[in-house]
């Protein structure tokens, strides 16, 4: 029995090792690029997070812009790759900082905006608990508000 | 005094629950089918006329600068793909489900587009050459400042036709895919536009 776990942790153990190889032999072939369109990609998501979770529409198309430009920067890397690698790995280097920049700023909006989603949240229910606590006040003493205002008439009655 | 507290205990529940509940409609997203739609415009803005008024005819080395445009309305920001495609009146068009994989590509360009905006897209064309294989035209083109040379050949140069799809990145696949997501499946999207080498 003991054995066989053994065996089974060798296995799994052999088996993450080549898996690990691969991605580092992944990572060591992948071209400026590749590395900046993969980017472009992960700020994708975060922006697109950052807009499920309620981001204003003004801050989602100020990211949307960044992100085109980053797009438009690896477009250039792909042009110039055949003919200029130089101008290429700018080009690319260029759009990686931009979609890291942007990914930061998607990070922090996306968080604001769940902040501003949580407190419009409860400032609602709050009013809607307090309106609640009002009407059930105003239900439970309205005899004592007819009688007020009962009051008030006689008074003005016999002002007259 | 017990049946005071009751009664008092007993409509602040019933009002709050009513109140929370008109809380909960106000903050909820009104339903709403997610789309996105598109066109391809001719030079003059319009839907038609993409030829300058000389029916479908293409002569050689005139530039044609047709825009797409591209309205998301997915309820959030999507990352627009359009596929560039040159067939012939024999080609498999794209359908509802499959983009028209065995017709050659001869471009693409892709877009951010945020929820509720409209992105427009250029597309600059011209033919370079006409040239006879195996008693068809085949073209030498110049796409978006590409030179491409698709595969595909027109009897006299007539009826060639581009196909247009469009692809949104799939975040789950990680990678491209035809159409948009719809409510349940996707949906695939395409246009084309028919024309002369004259």
């Amino acid at each position: 029995m003991r054995f066989r776990h053994l065996a089974l942790l060798g296995i799994l153990f052999i088996l993450l090792s080549s898996l690990s190889g691969t991605t580092d032999k992944a990572s060591a072939q992948s071209t400026p690029v590749d590395i900046a369109q993969n980017k472009i990609v992960q700020a994708f998501q975060i922006v697109q997070q950052a807009d499920l979770d309620g981001a204003s529409a003004a801050a989602v198309s100020q990211l949307a812009s960044s992100l085109n430009l980053a797009l438009s920067f690896e477009q250039s890397a792909i042009e110039l790759l055949p003919t200029n690698k130089t101008g290429s790995g700018i080009y690319a280097s260029l759009s990686l900082n931009l979609s890291t920049t942007t990914s930061v700023e998607a990070l922090s909006v996306a968080s604001a905006a769940r902040t501003q989603t949580l407190l419009s949240r409860l400032g609602v229910y709050s009013l809607a608990l307090a309106t609640g606590l009002g009407s059930t006040l105003l239900v439970i003493e309205l005899h004592r508000v007819k009688s007020f205002v009962r009051k008030i008439r006689l008074r003005r009655l016999r002002l007259e | 005094m017990r049946r005071r507290i009751l009664t008092f205990v007993v409509l602040l529940a019933s009002f709050s629950l009513i109140y929370s509940s008109v809380a909960y409609y106000a903050l909820s997203k009104a339903p709403a089918q997610p789309f996105i739609a598109w066109g391809v415009f001719s030079s003059s803005e319009t839907l038609s006329n993409y030829f300058s008024g000389v029916g479908m005819n293409v002569t050689a080395h005139k530039v044609l600068t047709w825009h797409f445009e591209v309205t998301n309305q997915m309820g959030s920001i999507q990352y627009v793909g359009i596929v560039y495609r040159l067939g012939n009146s024999t080609s498999k068009t794209p359908n509802a489900t499959a983009p028209a994989s065995d017709t050659p590509q001869i471009g693409n360009a892709s877009r951010f587009i945020p929820s509720g905006q409209t992105a427009s897209i250029n597309f600059t064309w011209s033919i370079n050459s006409e040239n006879q294989a195996g008693g068809l035209v085949v073209l030498g083109m110049t796409v978006n400042g590409q030179q491409v040379s698709p595969p595909v050949g027109a009897a006299k140069g007539l009826k060639f036709r581009f196909f247009f799809e469009l692809w949104t990145y799939d975040l789950a696949a990680n990678s491209f895919l035809y159409g948009y997501e719809g409510p349940g499946s996707r949906i695939g999207n395409w246009l084309q536009i028919w024309f002369n080498a004259a």
